[in-house]
């Protein structure tokens, strides 16, 4: 981890706009917090001694989701850090354990589940990395697992901040030396110079949420441009990284089928798809909360406009005939691109998978080992 | 200020609302009460040129006009004894001690100290909020500020349905125009709070969705129907616009509704047996309920039932759509 703090070149740039650093005077000492205000050198920092009482102060602004992206704060994190995906309750789900580095997301998506599930709205890095990686370690070591997946994208974007903080620089090496692991990088962002340079021994996939140019225009604030992902993800692929892409959220809107068959096509144009290990399809899904929240923050949205019900995990989703509709022409799309292409559908019933593969994973368990066999099949090659 | 003098309701200028919040008064228990034993408490007025301007008793004067009553007991103010803020301040006192504001009158008021006496809102906040009791927020604020610069006919609506704050703020989120063509839709409708929240909804995202006037919507002929059919009471009208606008809203759903309701019909049910599917189409699942009350009909039910499985139209509600 040394060795990556210190390889990180001086004063990065940053593709967004960060007004402040606060460091909370426990992680003063941390070499993360350091390298991080190093590489942010023209923002300023202040010292704070009681994180509650800022993250009050953020809570009462108008906008504190708005604010708090726009401000960094660091401090320690003295928790588990490694946790089961929690996944939604009565559906298919695939078995992923997530990791908490950074939550937040300096990217603002007008769906993102983030917006009413977070009580601290600021951009929280955690810089205690030594006791995360034991957890993980510790986690890795503790039994006979086959084949684990873990990631960093579940609260938080994987790379949005990887030109100034080293999240890779110390996962990647620290998995390549595992072999019941394999590391996932979901991202928006075309944040991948320092993946380059590094030895992932392919224990790394790095995976990108998908969506037409559209809904990225629309939807997707402050991430990258469609082209921009799909160079990113050939660089990697270049670079012998097993790739990943999340057409997740779906979004029914005017021209989608057309929207989704360009994205697909144009993939497929750049991306050697024997290189792909998976490829997960979620229609847009959302918890009661968000809506009132989203439309607050976005009220020129259109997302809330298509035909979506509360489903069995209280979640609203679009009308199963439609998500079936969707996904069923997404995998013709895929299928068409590359017939061995491991698709899977996030957070669905088994009638969903039935109706749209016309088969099952009988439960979440089951999902998990065939994710498993799909590793095994790229690690042996 | 102490002596009570009786002044002319000619010389009162009563088109002067400086100091007055009223809106849509009940004049009903005042008009019995000073018929019955004429005015118990003097109003006041101050001196304005070679008029009077009222300060706290607009209901009372309009009352005793009605009456055709043609002084009023009158407490002066001299014009430029007291500063018109302090008496407005003394108005809405009076008022509060004596009978309280309405949604719309608490508007007014607001309005009146914000863009009229030019009171900061911070202090508005602070000091006219709870007075008005009303909870000390900005959003509190906005609302009521919205609701003052509505239209006549939105804010008789308001008060008579006391109209709630969350479907204020979605009121006030429309435009003229369109709370116009809302109110010709509501108004014959009878709505609580919740059914008004769902329309508004409902309208909002149709017009949002396919880029129309929010009239356009209120005026197709299916809701046209709904509101005109003078035979329905306001309650089935409320239930049949809620459906036409789901309906409008939600396309599919509607689609794959109309193929159930297709397929049951086919399946010639007893009307004492009931065969309802999941509320939002998530699974296939079927519920089937039976009303009965003799054995006899309890075994005649079954009995029908049992060839169930035989018809087509049955296999087919069941069978795979893949």
């Amino acid at each position: 981890m040394r060795a990556a703090l210190r390889d990180m070149a001086q004063a990065k740039r940053i593709p967004f706009e960060i007004g402040k650093i606060y460091l909370d005077e426990d992680a003063e000492q941390d070499r993360v917090a350091q390298t991080l205000i190093r590489n942010l050198s023209g923002v300023p920092v202040e010292t704070i001694r009681d994180k509650r009482f800022l993250i009050k102060q953020f809570l009462g602004k108008p906008d504190p989701l708005s604010a708090g992206k726009k401000n960094i704060l660091i401090t320690r994190f003295y928790g588990r850090r490694l946790k089961s995906c929690p996944g939604t309750s009565r559906h298919i789900c695939c078995g992923y354990h997530v990791i908490n580095v950074i939550t937040n997301c300096p990217m603002d998506c007008s769906y993102c589940v983030l917006q009413g599930y977070l009580n601290n709205p600021l951009l929280t890095v955690y810089s205690n990395w030594d006791d995360l990686l034991e957890e993980i370690d510790a986690f890795l070591s503790s039994g006979p697992h086959a084949l684990l997946r873990l990631g960093t994208g579940e609260l938080s974007d994987s790379l949005a901040l990887d030109s100034v903080l080293p999240v890779s620089q110390i996962l990647v090496p620290f998995f390549a030396a595992r072999k019941n692991a394999v590391l996932e990088l979901k991202t928006k962002s075309a944040e991948i110079d320092h993946l380059l340079s590094l030895d992932h021994g392919g224990r790394t996939v790095v995976s990108w949420s998908l969506n037409p140019l559209k809904m990225i225009r629309e939807e997707e604030r402050r991430t990258a441009s469609l082209d921009e992902r799909m160079e990113a993800a050939r660089k990697c692929q270049e670079k012998g990284y097993l790739l990943g892409f999340h057409f997740d959220p779906i979004i029914d809107h005017e021209g989608w089928e057309r929207g989704y068959e360009e994205t697909i096509s144009f993939l497929f144009r750049r991306i050697d798809p024997r290189g792909v290990a998976w490829i997960s399809l979620g229609g847009f899904r959302y918890p009661p909360q968000l809506k009132a929240i989203a439309r607050e923050r976005f009220p020129n949205t259109r997302i809330f406009l298509g035909e979506l019900f509360p489903g069995r995990d209280a979640k609203f989703r679009y009308l199963q005939e439609i998500r079936v509709e969707m996904y069923r022409k997404l995998v013709g799309w895929l299928r068409e691109a590359d017939p061995d292409l491991f698709i899977y559908l996030c957070m669905e019933s088994e009638e969903v998978w039935n109706r749209v593969f016309g088969w099952s994973p009988t439960n979440s368990a089951h999902l998990n080992r065939l994710f498993e066999e799909r590793l095994k099949g790229f690690l042996r090659a | 200020m102490k002596t009570i003098r009786m002044i002319s309701l000619r010389q009162i200028d009563l088109s002067d609302e400086t100091f007055s919040v009223n809106f849509l008064a009940d004049l009903q228990g005042l008009r019995s009460s000073i018929q019955e034993i004429g005015l118990i408490q003097p109003v006041i007025l101050r001196e304005k040129g070679d008029r009077y301007q009222i300060v706290c008793g607009f209901r009372r004067i309009r009352v005793l006009g009605e009456l055709q009553i043609p002084e009023a007991a009158s407490r002066m103010v001299r014009e430029n004894d007291v500063e018109e803020f302090k008496l407005f301040s003394l108005a809405l006192h009076e008022n509060l001690t004596t009978r309280g504001f309405n949604a719309v009158e608490k508007a007014l008021a607001l309005d009146k100290l914000i863009h009229y006496f030019r009171i900061d809102p911070t202090v508005a906040i602070r000091t006219y909020l709870p007075l008005l009791s009303l909870e000390t927020n900005e959003k509190i604020l906005k609302t009521f500020l919205s609701l003052a610069r509505m239209e006549d006919e939105v804010k008789r609506y308001v008060v008579k349905e006391e109209v709630s704050r969350s479907n204020i703020r979605r009121l006030a989120a429309f435009n003229t125009e369109e709370r116009k063509a809302i109110l010709s839709l509501i108004s014959c409708l009878k709505l609580g709070e919740n059914r008004l929240r769902e329309i508004l909804i409902l309208l909002e995202e149709i017009s949002q969705r396919d880029q129309c006037l929010l009239k356009e919507i209120v005026d197709r002929p299916e809701l046209h129907a709904i509101v005109s059919h003078k035979e329905l009471t306001p309650s089935q009208r409320t239930d049949r616009v809620k459906t036409a606008l789901m309906n409008l809203r939600f396309p599919r759903r509607h689609q794959v509704e109309e193929g159930f309701k297709q397929k049951k019909k086919a399946l010639d049910l007893p009307p004492s047996v009931s065969l309802q599917h999941d509320p939002h189409f998530e699974g296939k699942r079927l519920k089937m309920e039976l009303q009965f009350e003799t054995l006899e009909e309890y075994q005649s039910l079954l009995a029908e039932l049992f060839t169930l499985p035989e018809k087509k139209a049955f296999q087919k509600m069941l069978e795979e759509e893949n």
